[in-house]
């Protein structure tokens, strides 16, 4: 797994300067990921009793992206992802504290999930160093816009959202991790 | 897929041809002056002339219904809230044990809402009459790089098509007798992991094509872009850009030079 600094192509055979972007698969996977975070963030919408609220599973794919891909996947698809969802479902002014919320989860995640050895053990200290991020960071960031009062009232509800979603990312993770190794020309691998 | 994926609407106002890069300043003017506003009043007035813009980019009543429903029920609880956090000032209307109430709270939980609303309402400006080509292109524009403008317009392309896919996998999962609303949370969100697996694995695949397809269309063989349609600023914007700076720049100076209590 080489890092996202990746560039295509150093100098050109004719002579003509070439661009030192990122490679391709980088660009195609991390906007993939980005995609499918504000997708299932936006659609997978779980019913709960007793506050008549709806859990999202956003969480789980930025767990997800940092599990298999690496912090750095983790950081950019779980920060940017969430915030595109936050702006396309008309919460623009809600979408930077999002993105450094997510951003930060995915990161600490991605971190966190490779500092153990032992896998179980690995990724469920990323979900709670990364969970631990993401309900700070919005915390912080509802008390600043919103006042202490609603931000103490999301606590909860962030810590049952990030507990589901972490549970859901351990479990699909290693499966799907090891099905593209069988599958792909590669993708795992970046 | 449930609400709308984007909010933009056909139109021809002059919000719609105003340069991207000055709608975007713009409404990053209009935000920071919803913060520095203390006042009630002030802010209502300033919500009044947003929502007016709003009307003259010809924003439709539904999808501005649908965009301020979430910050509602946010406001309504803040007006409830603020005042058992924040009991400060001298007329008390209430007061028992440690809950104390008093008018001033009232009042500053209430102005907390309407900035909300503004801060809420105020990109509906950029959203409503801005397509997102033209919204990666200005950040293109205005110093992103390429390949990142590049990696956010696949992500926008792609979004509506995975939120159908994961509606079509739901679907596909309960034609086999799968039961999405039944049993404790931890049991409906495990019934997800048979939705989000095809999901992911099928859009992971959509990424390796990608990344050939961008490969063998020369994607980074040449540092000199050229684009087919560019940004151009008409007098036009610089205009209204000079008129935006200067609603902000002018409550900021007697706020914070002159000392004017707004």
């Amino acid at each position: 797994m080489t890092d996202a600094s990746n560039v295509s192509g150093k100098s050109g055979p004719s002579g003509l300067e070439t661009a030192r972007y990122v490679s391709p698969r980088v660009v195609a996977v991390y906007g993939v990921l980005t995609a499918l975070t504000a997708a299932v963030t936006m659609t997978v919408a779980i019913p709960f009793p007793p506050t008549r609220g709806f859990f999202n599973l956003g969480d789980s794919i930025v767990f997800f992206s940092a599990f298999v891909f690496g912090w750095r996947a983790g950081a950019i698809c779980g920060g940017i992802g969430s915030a595109a969802a936050d702006v396309l479902l008309g919460y623009v002014f809600f979408s930077p504290i999002t993105l450094i919320s997510k951003g930060t989860e995915g990161l600490v995640a991605g971190l966190a999930s490779k500092a153990l050895k032992s896998r179980p053990l690995a990724l469920a200290f990323g979900v709670v160093a990364g969970g631990a991020c993401m309900v700070t960071g919005y915390f912080l960031g509802e008390w600043v816009l919103f006042g202490l009062g609603p931000a103490l009232a999301e606590v909860p509800v962030n810590i049952v959202q990030v507990t589901v979603g972490g549970t859901v990312a351990s479990v699909i993770s290693y499966p799907v991790s090891n099905l593209l190794k069988r599958t792909s020309h590669g993708t795992a691998q970046l | 897929m449930t609400g709308f994926v984007d909010l933009y609407t056909e139109g021809n106002t002059f919000l719609h041809q105003m340069d991207p890069r000055v709608k975007i300043l713009a409404v990053i003017f209009l935000s920071a002056l919803a913060l520095i506003i203390g006042n009630l009043y002030y802010l209502l007035v300033l919500l009044a002339a947003i929502l007016l813009l709003l009307a003259f980019g010809r924003a439709t009543l539904s999808k501005t219904f649908f965009a301020l429903k979430l910050v509602l029920r946010v406001m309504v609880l803040i007006v409830i809230l603020w005042p058992f956090f924040n009991p400060t000032g001298s007329p008390v209307l209430f007061h028992y044990g440690i809950i104390k109430i008093t008018e001033p709270g009232i009042i500053h939980g209430i102005t907390v809402a309407v900035r909300i609303a503004c801060l809420a309402s105020v990109w509906y400006i950029l959203m409503f009459t801005t397509t997102q080509r033209d919204l990666v292109r200005a950040l293109v524009k205005m110093g992103l790089r390429f390949d990142f403008g590049l990696t956010l317009s696949i992500a926008l392309r792609f979004l509506p098509t995975f939120g159908a896919m994961v509606e079509s996998i739901e679907d596909a999962q309960r034609a086999r007798g799968m039961e999405f609303d039944k049993g404790s949370l931890l049991k409906r969100s495990r019934n997800y992991v048979a939705v989000l697996v095809p999901t992911i694995v099928s859009a992971l695949r959509t990424a390796d094509m990608l990344s050939l397809a961008l490969q063998s269309r020369a994607y980074g063989a040449r540092k000199d872009r050229t684009y087919l349609r560019d940004l151009r600023m008409r007098p036009t914007d610089y205009a209204a850009l000079a008129l935006f700076a200067l609603t902000i720049a002018l409550p900021a100076f007697a706020k914070y030079v002159l000392q004017v209590h707004i």
